[in-house]
């Protein structure tokens, strides 16, 4: 194995692709159990969740196996790790988006894609910060709380700050999520991952 | 001589270096952070009632007990990332010792985390609250529960040797909580350690040690069964956490009642209606004294008004009308303000009509009641309405002509034919009954 096949293999691509489907099927799933098609509103769960869990997978990704040896190659990594990021991040999105189609301006397919890059972004400056092992736990963090803080509140501030949980037509949460996946993103591609000693 | 740091190092307690360093005081600020963010953001919801913020506190165990689960088990796998575990069962500790000097620490951090949040939202709370005292009763019980969630993923982290082990537990521990939280019926949501608690529901003062029986016993019976030399050992805390469990089940719904301070009122009767608020806020009569200021004074003498503007549990009995909402605070009741007083004096005025629930109102009698509120206390949007009207169709005007003439003729009242006036219309509002004995403007 040679090349970018080699590279998809070093980081575990075909786990965390089969990690991807799970979490579509299961979001396919849930949204067939919550009988959504009696009011979109009932898509916040999956369109605030699903893709917190595809970025916690995107994120344990991140990692490399040979941290001092990949900085010795003469090659630079910035293409592998953006083709990585951006690949992954579509198809989560690609994936998961079936669950909610309809409803484009409220909880459909375009919340779901924004949170999708906000999570990854998120997950992705993790990864440069803390390591791709627990690169999951701030955007676990912030979205599971603002899912359960953000209900009544209202404001223009909270349509930044809580963006996980704006409808899909909502300028703020937009730039708020695309400007966490450019910073996360620009962070990770980079640097890489930070590295994980026998400490871990 | 120059060796002695190293060996004060050596002896010092190893749960003490456990502690102190590594993954635990993390996993502790993580838990701050996380509570801190839903504390925040949801703050107008419960800052400045002790109800509302016990309540928050616990209904944020739907993210911390996952969340705790999770920091364990990035923990227990720590020994298979170093690959000391063949090395550590050299050592002359038994496996359990063993285990809890790595699990413990991570356990106290989550609880120390979890009650240095519970400490900031009381403080939070306490400048802007109107009456009542904290209400405490959960911490226990959630605190152990959090803790248990540490020690039970800590089994998880050394069993399952995967990287998505950690965050597919804080997932799965989240989204199966909610499930179980949203349940409205099954005796079983009471083992929930998230289940939704009310803000005028208080528990038995048992509930929270059977919670935390319950939670800590299967996590100790996970522990023991996993690294105890003697496995049997697990029975006893499954015995116990089975006993607390039945309890919490067999007693159902009657874990829960109303707070008694809820059904209370306190009043204001230097007035007609007297202004009555609920116990729990009642330092907010004044402010709703002074809203209601203007109404109270226009109708002073006026006869067959309700008794007062009632503020308990349930519906207003004979006699009564009901205060308009201030709970659920974060939106009429702010931090221990209303938010706006104008509008909550008309919603007090449209109370006292008693017309709101009629299934069809006459033109006449609507017309009535919007001039009465207009005179008492003027909706906020009356001036938009108006507006509205006037730009519609001829029907639109033509209504707004009538509502504006019945306004003028009850300003134009002398002040004692007005208080007969409306002594009249007070007589037959309250029921729909007395739709047709309305007066007319």
């Amino acid at each position: 194995m040679t090349g970018p096949l080699l590279y998809a293999r070093s980081r575990a691509l075909p786990v965390t692709l089969a990690a991807l489907a799970g979490t579509a099927v299961f979001a396919l799933w849930a949204a067939h159990r919550m009988e959504m098609y009696l009011d979109p509103d009932r898509r916040v769960p999956i369109v605030a969740l699903a893709p917190l869990l595809a970025a916690a997978m995107i994120g344990a990704s991140l990692r490399t196996p040979s941290d001092e040896l990949d900085r010795t190659a003469v090659r630079p990594w910035w293409p592998l790790r953006l083709g990585q990021l951006a690949g992954l991040t579509a198809l989560a999105a690609a994936l998961m988006s079936p669950a909610v189609l309809g409803h484009p301006d409220v909880f459909g397919p375009p919340a779901l894609i924004r949170n999708t890059l906000g999570c990854t972004g998120v997950t992705a400056a993790a990864a440069v910060l803390l390591g791709a092992r627990l690169s999951w736990l701030p955007a676990f963090g912030y979205v599971s709380a603002v899912y359960l803080g953000s209900s009544g509140v209202r404001g223009r501030a909270a349509t930044v700050w809580a963006w996980p949980m704006q409808p899909g037509a909502q300028p703020g949460a937009w730039a708020a999520a695309l400007g966490a996946f450019v910073v996360g993103g620009a962070l990770y591609v980079v640097l890489g991952a930070r590295p994980e000693g026998p400490r871990g | 001589m120059t060796s002695l740091p190293t060996v004060r190092t050596i002896t010092g307690h190893p749960l003490r270096a456990e502690t102190v360093r590594g993954f635990a005081s993390w996993a502790g600020a993580a838990v701050v952070l996380t509570l801190g963010v839903l504390l925040a953001g949801s703050s107008p919801r419960w800052q400045g009632g002790w109800a509302e913020t016990a309540t928050e506190l616990h209904n944020a165990q739907l993210i911390v007990v996952p969340l705790a689960a999770a920091a364990g088990c990035r923990q227990g796998g720590r020994e298979r990332r170093r690959r000391t575990g063949e090395l550590l069962t050299t050592a002359v500790r038994p496996p359990l010792a063993r285990f809890l000097a790595s699990a413990l620490p991570v356990a106290v951090w989550v609880a120390v985390g979890q009650l240095l949040a519970v400490g900031l939202a009381l403080l939070a709370t306490w400048p802007y609250a109107l009456g009542d005292r904290p209400h405490l009763a959960l911490v226990p019980g959630d605190v152990v529960a959090s803790a248990s969630a540490v020690l039970a993923g800590h089994v998880v982290g050394r069993a399952v040797p995967s990287r998505l082990a950690a965050p597919l537990l804080a997932m799965a521990g989240y989204v199966g909580l909610g499930i179980l939280a949203v349940s409205r019926e099954g005796a079983g949501r009471h083992l929930n350690p998230a289940f939704p608690a009310g803000d005028d529901s208080v528990p038995l003062w048992w509930q929270s040690v059977a919670m935390a029986v319950w939670t800590a016993g299967l996590a100790a019976a996970a522990v023991l069964a996993y690294a105890a030399r003697r496995r049997a050992g697990a029975l006893l805390p499954l015995a116990a956490a089975t006993t607390a469990g039945a309890l919490l089940v067999l007693t159902g719904d009657g874990l829960w009642h109303t707070d008694p301070l809820a059904r209370r009122q306190v009043c204001d009767t230097s007035v007609t209606p007297a202004v009555c608020v609920n116990a729990r806020y009642a330092g907010l009569l004044p402010q709703v004294s002074k809203a209601l200021s203007g109404v109270t004074g226009k109708l002073e003498g006026v006869r067959n008004v309700p008794v007062r503007w009632e503020d308990h549990l349930g519906a207003p009995r004979g006699g009564e009308a009901e205060l308009p909402n201030l709970t659920p605070i974060g939106w009429s009741l702010v931090r221990g303000r209303l938010t706006d007083p104008v509008d909550f004096a008309w919603q007090s005025v449209a109370a006292l009509s008693g017309h709101d629930e009629c299934d069809e109102v006459p033109p006449r009698v609507y017309r009535t009641d919007e001039a009465v509120e207009h005179y008492l206390a003027p909706s906020p949007g009356e001036a938009y309405f108006d507006e509205l009207s006037a730009r519609g169709t001829p029907a639109q005007r033509a209504e707004l002509q009538k509502r504006r003439a019945a306004r003028a003729r009850l300003a134009a009242m002398g002040d004692e034919e007005r208080r007969d006036w409306l002594s009249a219309y007070f007589a037959a509002a309250g029921t729909c009954a007395g739709l047709n004995e309305v007066p007319t403007l």
